[in-house]
């Protein structure tokens, strides 16, 4: 027998042998586990094909010779033979050439990779999905969406309970606090609540019917600011009449294209605040215009569920 | 030619390196040249906000807070639009940082406000339940140092041709021109107006009144630099 072969079978066996003391005697090993069997019978079927295939291409550059017509040319002893080029490299070269001109022309310039493509083909994925998943959504489910993104976006600056967290910032569980109704009236507002600007005056702008269209007092001030604070209730009812009313409604729901809602919140309110952002008697709100429309509702509904 | 280069593989070699080097430059620079920028609505940094920065950068904001929006939905979606190299064209140097233990602030300016900042800043935990960010309550006494940044100004205005006291185009078609002072007096001046602006949106007393003074506490520099992150 040739000593190569003798290597080989020895080399082969080595690997089996190493192999099991190595798996074998690991954690697992070889009990019972299909999966560990079939790799380990993998391995060693590659190990003995990898051996011979070796072996096999080594005897042969040890005893092949060349055939063939030797061609005219010769470069310092060095010749060449006329033979055709084996089938499978000729295929191969073909094959090399038609998909050169297919990545060429196609493959590269149309599936060629970006970022921001893949970004953007994200984004459009999800917007679908979102919008099929949240098209119909009513209710106690657009309630409590609300609220997964009043928790994620809002509750920074209103908190957990939407108390404003001790005056730093609006308290979301009224409608409205007497301080913001007090700073509103003795200084106007301009806040885009309708949707466009529709500026209130301030004070000196603000007249009282009741007591014949003098200039609103600061008691008045006052005494109508714990009214509406109070959801409409307790003294003040004929000074809001006399003078609130003619633009908020007797009510205080507000009038179309006049005046906002200042009784309870409702989705064109609360999501002009979150698209315009505003100003108010605590500081500043920031517009969040990145929320869709959607989202908004959703906040508006959750809003208007905890403030009544 | 060719027939000696074949025979000088030296020579032959630094052909090579010119041929591939000049592609280099062909391909990549331009493209360079274009993605640093600025992006139009990037304005460089007024006096009192290249201040607040440099508190930022004294107190290692960027160890823990990142300024890079990368493309993902989950960050957009946080975050806002993803950071382009354009807006970093007036970061001498850039703060991506590298660890997010706090949030993003690339644009923090879309969603955080004066107050609210001074309510963090003085506790954080008062304002985020559960923050493990430490209150930063010297920024309130310590003073921003406005000679510094206007030295910086003055610097990227004359060696990066930083366009200060020129109009600036924004993404709405309007341009804003961002003031520099003439003299160290003037800047400070400058600075002052705009820390004016900011203090009158605080609430803490002290602050007011240094303001008042004419003095500018760190802390309204740095609200001016975060408000300026958009």
């Amino acid at each position: 027998m040739n000593k190569l072969y003798l290597g080989g079978i020895i080399f082969a066996v080595l690997m089996m042998i190493l192999t099991y003391l190595s798996v074998g005697s690991s954690k697992g090993g070889l009990n019972d586990d299909i999966v560990n069997v079939l790799a380990i019978t993998g391995a060693i079927a590659l190990v003995i094909i990898t051996v011979f295939v070796v072996i096999k291409y080594v005897r042969q550059m040890q005893v092949d010779t060349a055939t063939g017509d030797l061609a005219d040319e010769n470069w310092d002893g060095i010749g060449e033979y006329n033979n055709n080029i084996p089938t499978g490299w000729g295929i191969m070269f073909l094959l090399t050439m038609i998909w050169g001109m297919w990545y060429w022309t196609i493959g590269y310039p149309v599936n060629a990779y970006s970022q921001i493509g893949e970004y953007n083909e994200d984004v459009a994925v999800h917007d679908a999905k979102f919008e099929a998943k949240y098209k119909d959504i009513v209710g106690e489910r657009l309630i409590e969406m609300g609220e997964s993104v009043f928790l994620a976006e809002c509750k920074v600056c209103h908190g957990l309970s939407a108390d404003g967290i001790d005056g730093k910032a609006a308290d979301l569980n009224v409608r409205i606090e007497k301080q913001t109704v007090k700073h509103v009236i003795e200084n106007g507002s301009n806040y885009k609540l309708l949707g466009f600007e529709m500026p209130m005056p301030n004070r000196s702008g603000l007249m009282n019917a009741n007591s014949g269209y003098a200039p609103i007092t600061d008691a008045e001030i006052d005494t109508v600011s714990a009214y509406v604070a109070n959801g409409f209730s307790g003294e003040g009812e004929d000074i809001y009449a006399g003078t609130c009313a003619l633009c908020h409604g007797q009510d205080g729901r507000g009038i179309d294209s006049m005046a906002p809602n200042i009784r309870d919140y409702d989705i064109a309110l609360v999501t002009n605040v979150l698209t315009y952002g505003k100003k108010g008697a605590m500081g500043t709100m920031p517009k969040f215009d990145r929320l869709n429309d959607k989202q908004k509702e959703a906040v508006s509904a959750y809003i208007t569920s905890i403030s009544k | 030619m060719f027939h000696w280069l074949e025979k000088h593989p030296f020579f032959f070699a630094v052909g090579v390196f010119i041929v591939i080097a000049f592609a280099g430059l062909v391909e990549i620079l331009p493209s360079f040249a274009q993605a640093s920028r600025p992006v139009i609505g990037t304005a460089p940094y007024s006096t009192l906000e290249l201040a607040g920065r440099h508190v930022y950068i004294k107190n290692s904001c960027n160890a823990c807070h990142s300024q890079l929006v990368r493309p993902f939905k989950s960050e957009t979606d946080r975050y806002g639009h993803y950071s382009l190299s354009g807006e970093y064209a007036y970061d001498r140097p850039f703060l991506w940082g590298s660890k997010r233990t706090g949030p993003d602030l690339m644009r923090v300016g879309n969603y955080r406000t004066t107050d609210w900042h001074e309510n963090h800043m003085m506790d954080p935990a008062s304002v985020v339940p559960g923050s493990v960010m430490p209150a930063y309550r010297w920024m309130f006494t310590n003073k921003a140092d406005i000679d510094t940044a206007f030295a910086e100004q003055l610097t990227v205005a004359e060696y990066f041709q930083v366009p200060y006291n020129q109009p600036v185009p924004m993404k709405d078609g309007s341009s804003v021109v961002v003031k520099m002072g003439s003299s160290v007096a003037e800047a400070n001046a400058i600075a002052l107006e705009e820390a004016k602006a900011i203090a009158a949106d605080m609430r803490d007393q002290d602050v007011k009144d240094a303001v008042e003074r004419g003095e500018i506490p760190e802390i309204v520099a740095l609200i001016a630099y975060l408000n300026s992150l958009k």
